[in-house]
């Protein structure tokens, strides 16, 4: 990929439409070989974008999913103990300085994502997504991978990267990471997509909808995203949203005709009873205009 | 890029304290160099923003630096005649209609009347008059309600505000009004901005200016969003820190059944050792929150950091007061905070009259809500600590204070108007465990090391 444009157009048809800033700022990232932390609101994109980067790019995807208490045993390595216990209860008469070195060797050790991804002969994608749900503690031990694209390992010493991997960050921002991760990376904000290219991404993921539907649909979202609710619905759900108004046979959509089709788009019953009243207000606004 | 600007758009981005390392600046030159067709502040602002929030003071920055060069100010001062050529432009059709501009610059926006184009709003500034209230000393906050004022914004939002409430508007229209007010104010405190920085010499006016330092009851919409997830983010540090509980056992105490379970896995040979979960450290908190006009903006941000921390303590308790108490708890269980926002208008109801009393008050709570209260309670009280000069009722602080583990008071006001004369902190804070000012987010976010 020589321009942003040309990853923008890869990615496009990978399925994945990304505006002109972040697809810079992508650029830039891989052209300097330096992770990409991608923030922003849950159901915007952002581990969508590294799926499709990892298409694009024909590179394998190792994937590590983030939760509070993970350690590096999950994410790095770990011993595999019963193996060693198998060696040990076998080798009862061999010479145990021979032994105590072996049982620490590669043959002994259980690789994790983060690990599996330094190791790979082959080129990979490695996506960390959702960090800010991990502890802090595994967010320092990030810093070594992030910077050197190596590990160390205690016993067996450092391990560096065979081919640099692409390393895709993701969070939905419920915490704050330190200067020094954010310093390791560049850094892109997504959020919500425009009307124009909502109706872009319906058009390709979803062709079987109707133009009429589809634009209605997008028109419809962008209106609900400017109200005050908890969660405002993701392009995923904009996508269900629409599917779920084809299955009832709509070819486009009246504001009198949703109720019952709104926990598709919202998930908090407030925000349902919200626009449901805001709905009614659109509807009269509506018949007010014709 | 010219390499004087370079360095001076790094030292001016330092100085507003975003974090730019010699690798950051080595991985522009290399991109700046390598990708010459790409837009260089898009690869500039793509490798030295690395926080969300730094983004707007980047543009402010940038700005200043590149894209308002002093020869722009000078073209618009003085003489105001590009203002009038655009009086002449006016559509008068709009919404608003009523009245004309009678400020310096003489632009009124509510002969403007329809919704203002992006590239409109610039030329309606009145630069001359920002450069003149600048000079003479005025207040940030203050030049920019005085522009406004001047250029009829006030009149203009409330034309639109009472057609929106007449039902008059659509909804689009509304919003699309809502867009050009954010951006009429944005343009007017960036100008001023370039304006201060020019006339001091300096990056201070930038610094001052930084949402973490701003009055918390002067942050844009925007920059309150920006201050609650922050808030939301301390929380969850918060959340994470060992309560004083636990000090001695740092890690909580030993969970057999996690243990077991665990080793389960290696045939019961090998085991870790896991701990309980901590519970939350202290039995109770309350809250006692002044809602007096002046400090509104102030209890918004305290009630909802209380909102955040809410899953820390076992009871919380919330009261509102200005010359009496009134009991708001059952709604800080909620995230939206609509009901508490409502409460804190809603304080006509519920009071005698408009002026706090905190005499009254601290009587009402100890003769009223105290038995009620734990002992190993903490109470934290907002409030500027005027009484309008009513009698103190020191006695009543005193009781509250020895039946409570802690009294923390967070006011508003800078520490040298506690002095004031109608200023009760002078007698306050000798009962107080620590008082604290509570003026910015960065203030709230000393607080919340301190006191939670």
């Amino acid at each position: 990929m020589i321009s942003p444009l040309d990853l923008a157009r890869v990615l496009e048809e990978e399925g994945y439409l990304i505006d002109e800033e972040a697809a810079t700022t992508l650029f830039l990232a891989l052209a300097l070989e330096k992770p990409c932390l991608i923030e922003g609101p849950a159901g915007v994109g952002k581990t969508q974008l590294a799926l499709a980067l990892a298409r694009a790019e024909k590179r394998k995807l190792i994937r590590l999913q983030c939760y509070e208490g993970l350690d590096l045993s999950k994410a790095l390595y770990d011993w595999n103990y019963a193996k060693q216990l198998l060696r040990l209860q076998l080798a009862k008469t061999e010479n145990w300085d021979k032994i105590k070195v072996d049982l620490f060797s590669k043959e002994f050790l259980l690789s994790r994502p983060l690990l599996e991804s330094i190791l790979s002969p082959e080129p990979v994608l490695l996506l960390i997504d959702e960090l800010d749900k991990s502890d802090e503690e595994f967010e320092s031990f990030l810093l070594e991978l992030l910077a050197e694209f190596q590990v160390t390992i205690p016993e067996l010493g450092t391990i560096s990267a065979k081919t640099k991997p692409v390393v895709i960050l993701t969070s939905n921002n419920t915490r704050d990471f330190s200067d020094a991760l954010r310093r390791r990376c560049i850094h892109i904000y997504l959020t919500y997509p425009s009307l124009e290219r909502e109706i872009t991404i319906l058009r390709s993921q979803a062709p079987e909808l109707s133009e009429r539907l589809t634009q209605d649909v997008c028109g419809f979202v962008a209106r609900v995203r400017k109200l005050p609710l908890q969660k405002l619905p993701s392009v995923s759900e904009t996508l269900d949203f629409a599917r779920a108004l084809k299955a009832l046979q709509k070819v486009e959509l009246n504001y009198g005709e949703l109720m019952g089709t709104l926990s598709v788009l919202l998930k908090y019953p407030k925000d349902i009873a919200k626009l449901e009243e805001r709905l009614r207000k659109w509807e009269t606004e509506a018949q007010h205009r014709f | 890029m010219d390499g004087w600007k370079f360095i001076g758009l790094v030292h001016a981005l330092r100085q507003v304290s975003v974090s730019i390392s010699s690798q950051d600046i080595l991985d522009v030159q290399t991109c700046l160099a390598r990708f010459p067709d790409l837009a260089e502040k898009q690869i500039i602002k793509s490798i030295f923003i690395h926080r969300p929030q730094d983004t707007e003071i980047f543009e402010a920055v940038w700005g200043i630096l590149l894209e308002y060069p002093e020869s722009s100010l000078q073209e618009y001062s003085e003489d105001g005649t590009i203002n009038s050529v655009l009086e002449e432009a006016q559509d008068s059709s709009g919404t608003g209609g009523q009245g004309l501009g009678h400020g310096t610059g003489g632009v009124s926006l509510t002969v403007k009347g329809n919704i203002l184009e992006a590239s409109q709003v610039s030329n309606l500034i009145p630069f001359a008059r920002l450069e003149e209230l600048t000079s003479s000393g005025v207040e940030f906050e203050d030049v920019v309600k005085t522009i406004l004022s001047e250029m009829d914004y006030y009149t203009w939002i409330n034309a639109y505000d009472l057609a929106d409430q007449r039902g008059e508007l659509s909804e689009e229209t509304w919003y699309e009004h809502q867009d050009s007010r954010a951006f009429l104010v944005r343009e007017i405190r960036q100008r001023l901005l370039t304006v201060q920085v020019g006339n001091e010499n300096s990056w201070e006016p930038l610094v001052r200016q930084h949402w973490l330092l701003k009055s918390l009851s002067t942050l844009t919409d925007r920059e309150k969003e920006l201050v609650k997830s922050s808030i939301r983010k301390w929380a969850r540090k918060l959340a994470m820190r060992p309560g004083s509980r636990w000090k001695n056992s740092r890690r909580g105490t030993i969970d057999i059944s996690r243990i077991v379970q665990q080793s389960v896995q290696w045939g019961g040979l090998i085991f870790h050792l896991n701990y309980r979960q901590r519970i939350p450290r202290a039995s109770e908190l309350v809250v006692l929150c002044d809602v007096s006009n002046s400090m509104a903006a102030f209890v918004e941000f305290l009630i909802y950091l209380v909102t955040c921390l809410r899953a820390r303590f076992r009871k919380i308790r919330v009261f509102f007061f200005i010359d009496s108490v009134w009991d708001v708890s059952e709604f800080v269980c909620d995230d939206d905070l609509s009901g508490v926002k409502q409460e804190i208008k809603s304080w006509g109801d519920k009071v005698s009259s408009g002026f706090s009393d905190y005499g009254a008050v601290f009587r009402e709570l100890a003769e009223n809500r105290l038995r009620e209260v734990s002992t190993r309670a903490t109470l934290v009280i907002l409030g500027d600590g005027k009484n309008n000069y009513r009698p103190p009722q020191t006695e009543y602080l005193a009781q509250i204070s020895e039946k409570v583990r802690n009294v923390f008071w967070l006011n508003p006001l800078e520490v040298q108007e506690w002095n004031e004369r109608d200023n009760m902190m002078k007698e306050y804070r000798n009962y107080c465990s620590k008082v604290y000012r509570c003026r910015s987010a960065s203030d709230l976010q000393r607080i919340v090391q301190d006191v939670f």
